[in-house]
């Protein structure tokens, strides 16, 4: 696995990749010291997993993450921090305090590489990097609370003004991104866009019923009931007959 | 036995010895018809029961804990009290009287019943001032009391004001500069040796200057020098410390930790903050008749959060507590890149 660790303190990271060489199955590849670097980095690298500190000069970790149109897998390293442990708590992220304990970064690590193989075998051979797949995951935050999410656990995106709402579990949490931008990055074979403010999840549709005009309504798993256009109920019906 | 139970003893001795003495004046005076002696048996019977009522009213008083009552509580429980109190007293003085067989002969032959009725207004009179006196007393003791409960209360807050304010240094800076020494371990080890001296010495004054007001400059000032060493050893380049410190100074007494809190708030409100770092400046002086500390760092403050901090309040509220309304301290963008924090306490004289 290749892994890039962003983190302000040189110390910090150096001592970070010390304790990495106990893992050959893990190469760091690049070391980013600020948000933004973290970014271009990330995008260059197409990473594995990174190890991100928290507290950064000109942005926190947390605001890089919500950038990225998919986070890879994440581990947070951060010195004592009551903010950040409480959306650890409440989310059970993986994090690892500074200065780090042996024992939890392997386990944190293989916890990792045990996941990673159950997905490289879900999600077989095909890779498109401008889309999204089902497997990928972004990271949300919602104030305090934040989530990383898997796209298959999406019911829905509807849109609020210049964000999105996105609906999971029983969580509907704001992201900073339009509809439009989503659609474009989102398979379509998967996500689909019912109308002008609403994109669901095929695979979370419970029932479909006729509607006024020769359109659709949904209702999705968790409840919600989205009106398909009627432009896009003859789309939608192509879909589904294939 | 203590204090109060002597004074208490006394006066009631004092007391009933007093209203001895004065029926004996008045009989004197008005040259009542009696033998010496009987007089002096009678009085004494009066004295003795008069003594006996009101310690027994003093045991239930102290056993119902009735000082401890409301006023309006208390006054209707004192009333019957004086009522039962006059009868039983007058009750043993006539009882009293006819067991030591010190009745006058009387003309009229006047029921025990209707003595005891006559009497026991009579004797109320000595009863009700001895509540008023004893309820009295024990109020203002009481209110006195209070007063300086109140006090000590105060000045207890304020102290262990102080010393949650002192006691205040950043676990994330502790567990940074652990991490930090680590990777130091092999790299170079005479600078972690360095730094660990460095962190026991920020630990250690915080720990044992919660016992003192103020501090000489110069040892502040060895905290504040220590703690940047080890910030910059964080930060590399990203940190430039500069010092500008009146060699007078050095002596000024200051609140311990308050310099430190500042240079702490310049790291993590601004350098922290900066992907390129900055300068933390630190300057003692004299003007006028303050001693100046002023903390300079690169930075912005952001409208919302800088200035309200608990740095910057805790800063504040220590000046109150331990100058009142003579120091002053404010924090304020100086230029488009740097923030000033500044402290001026009165010299005295």
């Amino acid at each position: 696995m290749r892994a890039i660790i962003i983190d302000d303190e040189r110390l910090a990271r150096t001592e970070l990749k010390k304790m990495l060489l106990e893992f050959p199955e893990l190469e760091v590849v690049d070391e980013a010291t600020n948000a933004e670097e973290g970014i271009s980095k990330i995008a260059k690298h197409q990473p594995d997993i990174i190890f991100l500190d928290i507290q950064m000069p000109g942005k926190t970790g947390f605001e890089m993450l919500q950038q990225l149109e998919k986070t890879p897998q994440v581990i947070f390293t951060t010195a004592y921090d009551e903010f950040a442990l409480k959306a650890f708590e409440v989310n059970a992220l993986d994090y690892l305090l500074k200065p780090i304990e042996p024992k939890r970064l392997s386990d944190a690590i293989h916890k990792l590489t045990a996941s990673d193989q159950r997905e490289v075998r879900s999600e077989g051979e095909f890779v498109n990097n401008s889309i999204l797949s089902e497997s990928d995951q972004v990271f949300v935050k919602d104030g305090e609370r934040c989530w990383f999410v898997k796209l298959s656990d999406i019911r829905l995106f509807e849109s609020v003004g210049n964000y999105a709402k996105v609906f999971f579990g029983t969580n509907k949490p704001l992201i900073l991104k339009s509809l439009n931008a989503l659609e474009e990055r989102l398979d379509e074979k998967v996500f689909f866009r019912a109308n002008r403010k609403h994109i669901i999840n095929l695979r979370m549709i419970e029932k479909i019923e006729p509607y006024f005009n020769g359109g659709l309504l949904l209702e999705l798993k968790g409840g919600e009931k989205i009106e398909v256009s009627r432009r896009q109920t003859v789309k939608f019906k192509e879909m589904m007959s294939l | 036995m203590q204090l109060h139970t002597k004074r208490y003893w006394f006066l009631q001795v004092a007391g009933w010895g007093f209203v001895g003495m004065v029926m004996l004046f008045f009989a004197r005076a008005y040259k009542v018809d009696m033998p010496l002696d009987i007089l002096l048996k009678r009085i004494a019977i009066v004295f003795v029961s008069g003594i006996l009522v009101t310690h027994l009213l003093r045991e239930l008083i102290r056993w119902q804990g009735w000082m401890m009552k409301p006023v309006e509580k208390v006054v209707p429980l004192l009333l019957v009290a004086i009522v039962v109190a006059s009868v039983t007293f007058s009750f043993l003085v006539l009882k009293g009287r006819e067991w030591f067989d010190l009745n006058t002969p009387s003309p009229k032959n006047i029921s025990f019943w209707t003595k005891l009725a006559g009497s026991t207004f009579d004797n109320g009179l000595f009863i009700l001032p001895w509540v008023l006196i004893y309820y009295f007393y024990h109020f203002f003791q009481k209110s006195r009391r209070q007063q300086l409960d109140a006090l000590k209360m105060e000045s207890l807050i304020k102290e262990l004001e102080l010393r949650t304010i002192k006691a205040h240094i950043n676990p994330h800076f502790i567990f940074n500069s652990l991490n930090s020494i680590r990777a130091l371990v092999d790299e170079n080890p005479q600078r972690a040796r360095r730094a660990i001296t460095e962190l026991s010495n920020i630990l250690r004054s915080s720990m044992h200057t919660e016992k003192l007001e103020t501090v000489p400059l110069t040892n502040e000032l060895d905290i504040v020098k220590d703690y940047l060493a080890l910030e910059n050893m964080r930060f590399e380049d990203r940190l430039k410390v500069e010092y500008e410190i009146d060699e007078d100074t050095l002596k000024m007494p200051v609140p311990p930790m308050m310099l430190q809190t500042l240079v702490e708030n310049a790291i993590k409100h601004g350098i922290s903050q900066q992907v390129n770092g900055g300068v933390v400046k630190v300057i003692s002086d004299f003007t006028g008749d303050y001693h100046e500390l002023v903390v300079q760092n690169t930075g912005q403050m952001d409208s919302n959060g800088n200035g309200k901090g608990f740095g910057t309040s805790s800063t504040a509220s220590r000046l109150n507590l331990l100058y009142g309304e003579k120091a002053k301290f404010e924090i304020q963008q100086i230029n488009g890149s740097l923030v000033e924090a500044r402290v001026l306490i009165p010299v005295s004289l």
